[in-house]
């Protein structure tokens, strides 16, 4: 375990009025452009970057959070970051001694970057001239935090992976030459004598050789044809500079078993092998004693990156990878994406999503840290997330259905119902089965606040309540306190559910789709898909005359015959308003207005 | 490779210590490790060169190591000298009182965490404020003029450390006195010196989570002078380094203990050295006095210490000398006789290295009258000196010493005046403040360099400059501002030191052209060629009918006095003691009749 951020706040700085949000290991923030994912970044930089200037952080009316409007002068602006697991190394609780805001366990120690009007102004600021800005440990502003803390526990920000290429091109930037250094440290004096040999003979072999001679001598002779002996430098042909250091220098990075450099390689190339030099320097740093943690910052890091490479890299810096690694290094990843895949590889935990609302005109910022998510609920989600690519942090509502039927069918009825779900930023996710509640509470109010509608079978079970009300039950006591549901029978708790968003119908969903006017449509498909013999053709006309005489087994039968998902899929095209079920009809509604 | 942050000067020096094996096993020492040091023994320059080679192989920033000091002048002493060796106070190397260190380290950082019932933001009271309270309580409690005494009020709060145990009430007036004075500075949100480490060893005893934080900061902790320091520190430094894995470097001499009657304890430190995870070292070897002085100053203490004299060929002087006159006589008889002797007694020997040592400034009165009289530049240090020594007037002094021309040597370094300076903000301040303050301070500084000033105009400058200023924004400067008025004050026309020049104010301590002047007690840490102690009759050195801790103690004073010496020991008495109600002749100190007695009876065998 390692220091980690474990809550930021924010207060009137760009897009953020007032956000106070808890965080986990490692930190990927989606949400959509202009959301303020950069600013979020820069709020960070503010109290770690060791980069920034004074100027950098005395902040303009520009940086004061938008809707404030023509009232900025006289407000503060102040992030505080939280940070917590650093008791295990004596250094980092050195370096946070005068910061600690709770002794926990676990430990807490705060660092606080304010803008405010200078102390010792008697009267309202005029300008920002009259305006100061500290940063200080835990609850004293008098506990001003010097620039050692920011160098020894730095915020690492990649800003452009884009000039990947030109940062190796460069030697002074290129994360290639503390590796190359360090090599040439540790040769011996031995092995640079071999070296200097086998270069010296490689380059008296070369310039001995008759044509590159001859070379020579041609430019030497034309050489003094122009400018006479006298004035004529002796030359020759050959390598330089041939001292082992300047060799050492020389190296380059090379692809294709040395055919090119790294100038001819694919952009996506470059990115990755610049990510592998830089994840060797924050190692190195570390080990030097230069630094004692990084909070490495990559800002939209897809750019460039085949999505699977994009995974497999993030996959890597997140530490979900190869399990049961050494130890774990002294990072803390903070990414910003809006990359499905790589959202799809994040540490269900260490989602943030920030979203604008139109209420307040400001961005708000929520996460999954503290949800209350049990073990098994992390698995299925992280399972599902990985599945679906992520696709869920990026909706703005969602509609929770049980299985692959409802997934192709609602989108259809939907389109029948001028309900666009892709424009509105609706996603229709399956749970594979009834389990809800994982979903509810990563989306419910204590995780990612994310409107959501649920659409259940209410399937009967004999004499005993449906199975639907135990159901619905786990989900409302995440979204309603101090609730008995004891004396509510499966209606009771139904009426309960639907003001959520929780919708059920009558039976199950393909018989209902049948004796709803789909019954000629769910004929053709199962003939066009099912070589099926004449009694159960017959039987099949059977019921499309006469819906009432059904056989609900023997229909669903048929339908898994054919998968529930396929046969979804084929049906999709014959759905209308006229056949879309009610609780389909209340739960698209739900979910237009909500997002609205 | 990361850049060397800690000189290797040490290196050098420390060779000298492999002849001395106690000073070696305590340069080498890897655990917790006492180290008994005889007078001497060169314990200060093995304090300094173990903390170098702590900081330069033990430890790095951020984490670090504090060093306790009795008093801010040891501080400053150590500061120096680990100065000369190119190490400087940082953000981890604490130099400091145990009180600093309390407030700084403890209070500041935790206190509120812990909830400590004490007023937030911190306020020491200054010496004037605690002293009206103490005055105000008391008489509304036991009337105006009542018998009982603020020495015994503090030894009372700083040595019963438990409120609810029967020491605590069995001296109830004093209990109740303590409880009053407390709430009545509480109630103008102030907490007093004594107040600072009762409440930094309530932090450290009570909260387990303070121990992994102060271990993180400072994996070493070094105490100088332990014998001097009370049980609240023992207690803060068992906490610290057995529960929570600090690692211990003590120094000290239980014979050297003489603050008793402020509730420190020589016992403490024996304590310690007696575990058995801490390694005991004792330095035995004698690098100051002559082997004479060296064996009737163990006579006088009355044990045997097997202390030997690095040098045991050298001529010492121990003189008995009975003066007419009382004190008066005795201050003549130094100045006529002695002084001339001892300075004609030695090429290149200088009234620096002569110290006249008394009991209290009522003596010390009587001597610098006579001193004055005869025209003897002196520096006086008692509670009657102009100025009680403290952090601020300490740094003027040295600002001042820079200015009169230290500045063409770097003694005192500048970089340490500035951090010194930036240290007197309570707390951090941003790094653009800092950086400003210090350039405009090397301003001022560079502006007030003089060949031959007074000293008056240039602490006016330097107040009005940038001082003042300080001063009135820092309120927990207030208690060492007193002093610095009461520097101005004394250097003002009329004052006791109205025509004091730069040089010598920047020497006041230790200018080798000056006598000095000293109670027993702020010789402590000193040495001189020839050391003269005056006022040694019954009645003064002991007190009369002193009970038996405190003949002990008085012992161990005059034993201190004692051990100051080089060359020359002159014990002067009359005989009598005036006193309120008249000369008494009780005769000359007992101690004396002992030492006579032993030294006559070693010499016959």
């Amino acid at each position: 375990m390692t220091v980690r951020i474990s809550r930021v706040k924010i207060s009137n700085f760009a897009n953020f009025s007032e956000i106070n949000l808890e965080t986990g290991e490692n930190i990927v923030i989606v949400g959509e452009n202009k959301v303020g994912k950069s600013n979020f970044i820069r709020a960070l930089q503010l109290i770690l970057d060791p980069g920034l200037s004074e100027r950098d952080r005395q902040l303009g009316l520009e940086h004061f959070w938008d809707g404030l409007g023509e009232d900025k002068l006289g407000e503060t602006v102040e992030i505080a970051v939280e940070l917590t697991d650093f008791t295990d190394d004596p250094r980092l609780m050195a370096h946070l001694n005068d910061c600690v805001v709770d002794p926990g366990p676990p430990m807490v120690a705060r660092l606080t970057y304010r803008f405010q009007p200078k102390a010792n102004l008697d009267r309202d600021p005029e300008s920002l001239a009259d305006y100061e800005y500290i940063i200080f440990g835990g609850d004293d502003p008098e506990m001003s935090i010097g620039p050692s803390l920011r160098r020894m526990l730095p915020l690492d920000v990649q800003v452009a992976l884009r000039d990947a290429e030109k940062d190796l091109a460069s030697w002074r930037n290129s994360p290639l030459r503390p590796l190359i250094e360090e090599l040439a440290t540790s040769l011996d004096a031995d092995a640079r004598a071999e070296i200097q040999e086998q270069v010296n003979e490689a380059q008296a072999e070369l310039e001995g050789h008759a044509e590159v001679v001859a070379t020579a001598e041609r430019i030497s002779e034309r050489l003094i044809a122009i400018a006479g002996e006298q004035h004529a430098v002796p030359l020759t042909l050959g390598l330089s500079p041939t001292r082992v250091d300047a060799l050492l220098r020389s190296l380059r990075l090379l692809i294709d078993n040395g055919a090119r450099g790294i100038a001819d390689a694919s952009l996506g190339t470059a990115n990755l092998i610049f990510m592998a030099l830089k994840s060797l320097e924050l190692d190195r740093l570390v080990t030097d004693g230069e630094r004692d943690h990084t909070f490495f910052v990559v800002e939209e890091p897809e750019a460039h990156l085949h999505p699977h490479v994009q995974r497999l890299v993030y996959r890597y810096f997140l530490g979900t990878g190869a399990d049961g690694e050494e130890d774990t290094p002294p990072l803390t990843t903070i990414l910003t994406t809006h990359s499905p895949h790589i959202a799809s590889v994040t540490p269900i935990r260490s989602i943030v999503l920030l979203r604008h609302d139109a209420e307040t005109n400001a961005t708000i910022a929520v996460s999954t840290a503290t949800a209350p998510f049990t073990e098994r609920d992390e698995a299925d989600l992280q399972r599902y997330i990985d599945v679906s690519r992520g696709e869920i942090f990026f909706a703005r509502g969602v509609i929770l259905v049980e299985g692959d039927a409802e997934r192709f069918l609602v989108p259809a009825f939907a389109d029948a119902l001028d309900i666009p779900l892709d424009m509105l930023g609706i996603t229709v996710c399956s749970v594979s089965g009834t389990n809800f509640t994982p979903y509810v509470k990563l989306l419910g109010p204590h995780g990612l606040n994310i409107p959501h509608v649920i659409l259940t079978d209410r399937d009967p079970n004999g004499a005993s309540h449906p199975r639907v009300r135990r159901r619905l039950i786990s989900v409302l006591q995440l979204r309603e306190e101090g609730v008995s549901y004891r004396r509510l029978d499966a209606d009771a708790v139904i009426a309960r559910a639907e003001p959520f968003g929780y919708f059920v119908n009558s039976n199950t969903l393909e018989p209902e789709l049948f004796t709803g006017g789909l019954a000629e449509g769910m004929q053709e498909v199962i003939e066009e898909e099912l070589s099926i013999g004449d009694g159960t053709r017959e039987e099949l006309q059977g019921w499309v005359d006469d819906p009432d005489t059904l056989d609900e087994d023997a229909l669903i039968a048929l339908i898994e015959r054919v998968g529930k998902g396929r046969f979804a899929q084929a049906l999709a095209r014959h759905v209308d308003v006229d056949t879309c079920p009610d609780y389909i009809r209340q739960a698209l509604e739900h979910i237009r207005d909500a997002v609205a | 490779m990361p850049l060397r942050s800690v000189s290797a000067a040490y290196l050098a020096q420390a060779a000298d210590l492999a002849g001395n094996p106690g000073q070696q096993a305590a340069y080498d020492s890897t655990g917790n490790c006492v180290v008994l040091a005889g007078p001497g023994s060169g314990k200060t320059k093995t304090l300094v060169l173990k903390l170098a080679r702590i900081m330069a192989e033990d430890v790095r920033a951020p984490r670090g190591a504090a060093c306790i000091t009795y008093s801010q002048e040891c501080a400053r002493e150590l500061t120096r000298r680990l100065e000369r060796l190119g190490l400087r106070e940082a953000s981890n190397l604490f130099i400091g009182t145990v009180h600093g260190f309390c407030l700084r380290h403890l209070l500041m950082p935790y206190g509120r965490l812990a909830d400590l019932p004490v007023p937030f933001p911190l306020t020491v009271a200054t010496t004037r404020q605690s002293d009206q309270a103490m005055k105000r309580v008391g008489d509304r409690l036991f009337g105006v003029g009542h018998p009982n005494k603020t020495m015994d009020l503090g030894r009372h709060r700083r040595s019963v450390l438990d409120r609810t145990s029967i020491f605590w009430t069995s001296e109830a007036e004093l209990a109740a006195w303590a409880e009053g004075y407390e709430a009545e500075l509480r109630r103008t949100g102030l907490i007093d010196f004594d107040d600072l480490v009762v409440f930094g060893q309530r932090l450290v005893s009570e909260h387990d989570w303070v121990l992994p934080l102060l271990q993180a900061k400072f994996p070493v902790l070094a105490v100088d002078e332990y014998q001097d320091l009370g049980v609240a520190l023992h207690r803060i430094v068992k906490r610290v380094a057995f529960d929570g894995g600090v690692r211990l470097f003590a120094v000290g001499d239980p014979d050297q203990s003489i603050y008793g009657f402020t509730g420190a304890d020589g016992a403490l430190l024996q304590d310690l050295a007696e575990r058995d995870d801490v390694e005991r070292v004792q330095l035995r070897l004698n690098y100051r006095s002559a082997a004479r002085i060296v064996s009737a100053s163990e006579m006088a203490l009355g044990e045997a210490r097997g202390y030997r004299s690095n040098d045991p060929d050298r001529q010492a002087v121990i003189e008995f000398t009975q003066c007419a006159d009382g004190l008066e006589g005795q201050a003549a008889h130094a100045i006529e006789e002695i002084i001339p002797a001892a300075l004609a007694g030695k090429p290149g020997r200088a009234l620096g290295d002569i110290a006249i040592l008394y009991r209290d400034y009522r003596a010390g009165d009587v001597v610098a009258e006579a001193v004055a009289a005869a025209g003897l530049d002196f520096v006086r240090v008692d509670t009657a000196a102009p100025y009680r020594k403290v952090a601020l007037t300490s740094w003027i002094e040295d600002c001042a010493a820079w200015c009169a021309g230290g500045w063409r040597e770097a003694r005192p370094q500048l970089r340490g005046l500035l951090d010194r300076w930036l240290g007197f903000h309570r707390a951090r301040i941003p790094e653009a403040e800092a950086r400003d303050e210090a350039q405009r301070l090397t301003q001022l500084l560079w502006s007030l360099r003089v060949e031959e000033g007074i000293a008056r105009d240039f602490v006016a400058a330097l107040r009005a400059g940038m001082l003042d200023a300080l001063m009135a924004g820092e309120p927990s400067l207030a208690d060492q501002g007193e002093q610095v008025n009461r520097m101005t004050a004394a250097l003002a026309v009329g004052g006791a030191l109205a025509d004091l020049d730069l040089a010598s104010l920047g020497g006041r301590d230790g200018s080798p052209l000056h006598l000095n002047l000293l109670t027993l007690h702020s010789a402590k840490g000193c040495e001189y060629d020839v050391v003269i102690m005056v006022g040694l009759d019954l009645g003064s050195l002991p007190w009369r009918n002193e009970l038996p801790a405190a003949r002990r103690e008085s012992r161990r004073l005059f034993y201190v006095g004692l051990t100051r010496a080089r060359d020359e020991i002159h014990m002067l008495y009359s005989g009598y003691v005036d006193t309120a109600r008249g000369r008494m002749r009780w005769g000359r100190s007992p101690f004396l009749d002992e030492l006579e007695a032993r030294m006559e009876e070693a010499e016959d065998e």
